[in-house]
């Protein structure tokens, strides 16, 4: 069996000791929204299972999925800049 | 006569591969870091290429239309794993990138035997990745081979067509080791990208006069077509386990998890995660092409659905030399992939199969020569599967995948569950490929429709974390190095490894 310090040492380690609390709550923030836009596209058939309306050339479910490729881009375009500032300080 | 012009374009096209890729390893060191890992040295555009080049593959290109062709729907979902792929990268990529230079990693098995202390999971990884890497590369090769059928008009059989493309890939790739897979991916990469934009607004305008009436007359003609679930060509369920077993499995694939070894600092690979969605856009134009064919030939006559985009190419009466230009560019998907995996495939076979398996290790030079000798080896091997496998595009990529996304607990528990133990590891993979295998075997039956990878994953994290539970944990100085990378300051980038130049002496000073 292992002690109560070991156990700690073998536990699920997610984050970076001494990470900031609200540094954590951003990183989860993140973690989240990425995994809802990939359940959203993958369960794209229960929003816009259809053909009409048809947008920008693409029926409406070709075009949903793009969106959320955008939503996508967007979101890790923002973590990204957040992270590169906290590397450069 | 006009599929000469056709041809000697299609041919220029390959000279030039040829030559770039040949001449992007010139001058540098012959070591095992410098030909896998391109001494950890590349910088944004290239990696952004080689990640592109590497899922921009016959299987979009090809396999893409002919889905949009055949399944209609259905195919929104290679937009979307495109698009996703690279995501769950954020958080492993960068841990292996610093483990890579912190413990020199150049393969994906090498970190995980290392974490798990294991020469038996090094040779199963290799195992499993060299198989599916043979289902992934047999389906470049087909691409290849159709696109030289259509532009010979025939005159080109499969064999052959799949062959050059063999000899071609494996050449610049033997010389120019991953730089030479990156500088052909840069060029291949934008030249694909361009001519699928151009052609794919081209078909739908020429054709239909616009995207939207094409979809409205293919919707009227067939209401099913573009929608998924009961009563269309994908299941929902089959949507959604197709687009999350490639989510997952994408990035576990060890041509592109090994690329974190390749890039230049951190900051390179997270630009690259954050670029990567783009690649999913270019595919829009892709998809196009194959809608745009529906209403132009019959599933009989085309025969495969993977050969619509070379058909719409020949039939639209476009001049030769565009025609070449065009299959030029389907020629650069595939090859663009084909090139990534063959130097991937022989880096593992010889670094995580071969070299564990030794009792006297390789020097630099011979570990690069055994490599090289491994990219001619698998790609022949693969070059056989080609000309006497029979399944089509997509369907062989899925089965892949199945096995490939067993390695994702790995990753894991390396980077995040210090308490993962390799009896757990090995036991859990062996489960997960196993039960994989048996559902696409068909010895056990498919569950509510879901990708048998999903299926095998679920029992491989279950195996994993029981029977760690239930066996002795590693020593933990030993697991917490892995899960403490990001701790420290990321290390600086490694100095480009050139060949060493000879010394010339140097006059004595005069007294």
């Amino acid at each position: 069996m292992l002690n109560e310090q070991e156990k700690e040492g073998y536990g699920i380690t997610i984050f970076s000791s001494g990470t900031p609390s609200a540094v954590k709550t951003r990183k989860l923030l993140f973690f989240i929204g990425l995994c809802v836009i990939i359940l959203i596209q993958a369960c794209y058939w229960l929003f816009a299972n259809s053909v009409e309306p048809i947008v920008i050339g693409m029926p409406f479910g070709m075009f949903f999925i793009a969106v959320f490729i955008a939503i996508e881009f967007v979101v890790l375009l923002v973590l990204y800049a957040i992270e590169a500032n906290e590397m450069e300080e | 006569m006009s599929w000469i012009a056709t041809l000697i374009v299609i041919f220029i096209y390959l000279l030039f591969v040829l030559f770039l890729g040949s001449m992007a390893g010139r001058k540098r060191e012959s070591s095992v870091v410098e030909y896998i890992a391109a001494s950890r040295n590349l910088g944004f555009i290239i990696m952004y290429f080689l990640m592109g080049g590497a899922i921009f593959s016959a299987f979009a290109y090809l396999g893409g239309p002919g889905w949009a062709y055949s399944k209609g729907a259905a195919s929104f979902y290679i937009m979307g794993y495109c698009a996703l792929g690279l995501v769950p990268w954020w958080l492993w990529g960068p841990r292996a990138e610093r483990a890579g230079k912190k413990f020199k990693y150049v393969t994906q098995a090498q970190l995980f035997a290392d974490r798990f202390q294991s020469k038996a999971l090094s040779v199963i990884i290799a195992v499993v990745s060299v198989l599916a890497f043979i289902q992934y590369i047999t389906l470049q090769m087909k691409g290849s081979a159709y696109v030289f059928e259509i532009a010979s008009g025939g005159r080109i059989p499969f064999w052959a067509g799949a062959l050059i493309a063999y000899v071609v890939v494996v050449v610049y790739v033997f010389i120019g080791g991953v730089r030479g897979v990156a500088w052909t991916n840069v060029f291949q990469g934008a030249f694909m990208v361009i001519m699928a934009w151009i052609l794919g607004l081209y078909f739908a305008y020429a054709l239909y006069d616009g995207p939207g009436n094409m979809f409205r007359e293919i919707a009227q003609a067939n209401p099913s077509h573009l929608l998924v679930g009961p009563g269309t060509k994908m299941s929902s369920a089959a949507f959604f386990s197709a687009l999350l077993v490639s989510v997952l499995g994408f990035s576990m694939w060890p041509h592109l998890f090994m690329k974190a070894y390749t890039a230049k600092s951190e900051k390179v690979l997270k630009q690259t995660i954050v670029m990567y969605p783009t690649f999913a856009i270019f595919l829009v134009p892709v998809l196009f092409i194959g809608f745009a064919g529906i209403k132009q030939v019959t599933p009989e006559v085309l025969g495969a659905p993977d050969r619509i985009l070379p058909w719409m190419f020949n039939n639209m009466n476009f001049h030769p030399i565009l025609v070449g230009l065009i299959l030029a560019a389907a020629l650069a998907a595939a090859m663009s992939t084909q090139d990534t995996i063959t130097h991937a495939a022989g880096s593992i076979f010889a670094q995580d199969l071969v070299e564990p398996l030794k009792k006297e290790k390789h020097n630099e030079k011979e570990a690069t020569l055994w490599i090289r000798i491994s990219v001619v080896g698998f790609g022949l091997v693969s070059y056989l599967v080609a000309i006497f496998g029979g399944q089509t595009l997509v369907s062989l990529l899925l089965g892949a995948y199945g096995s490939i996304v067993q390695l994702l607990p790995l990753a894991a528990s390396t980077f995040f569950w210090p308490r993962a133990t390799k009896a757990g590891a090995i036991c859990g993979v062996l489960a997960g490929v196993g039960y994989n295998y048996l559902i696409v075997l068909k010895i056990i039956p498919k569950f509510w429709d879901i990708h048998a990878g999903i299926q095998g994953l679920v029992l491989n994290i279950i195996v994993l974390v029981v029977v760690s539970l239930l066996t002795k944990p590693m020593e933990l100085t030993h697991v917490r190095k892995f899960v403490t990378l990001m701790d420290t300051k990321p290390l600086p980038a490694e100095p480009e490894a050139r060949e060493p130049i000879p010394e010339t002496p140097v006059a004595e000073e005069p007294a």
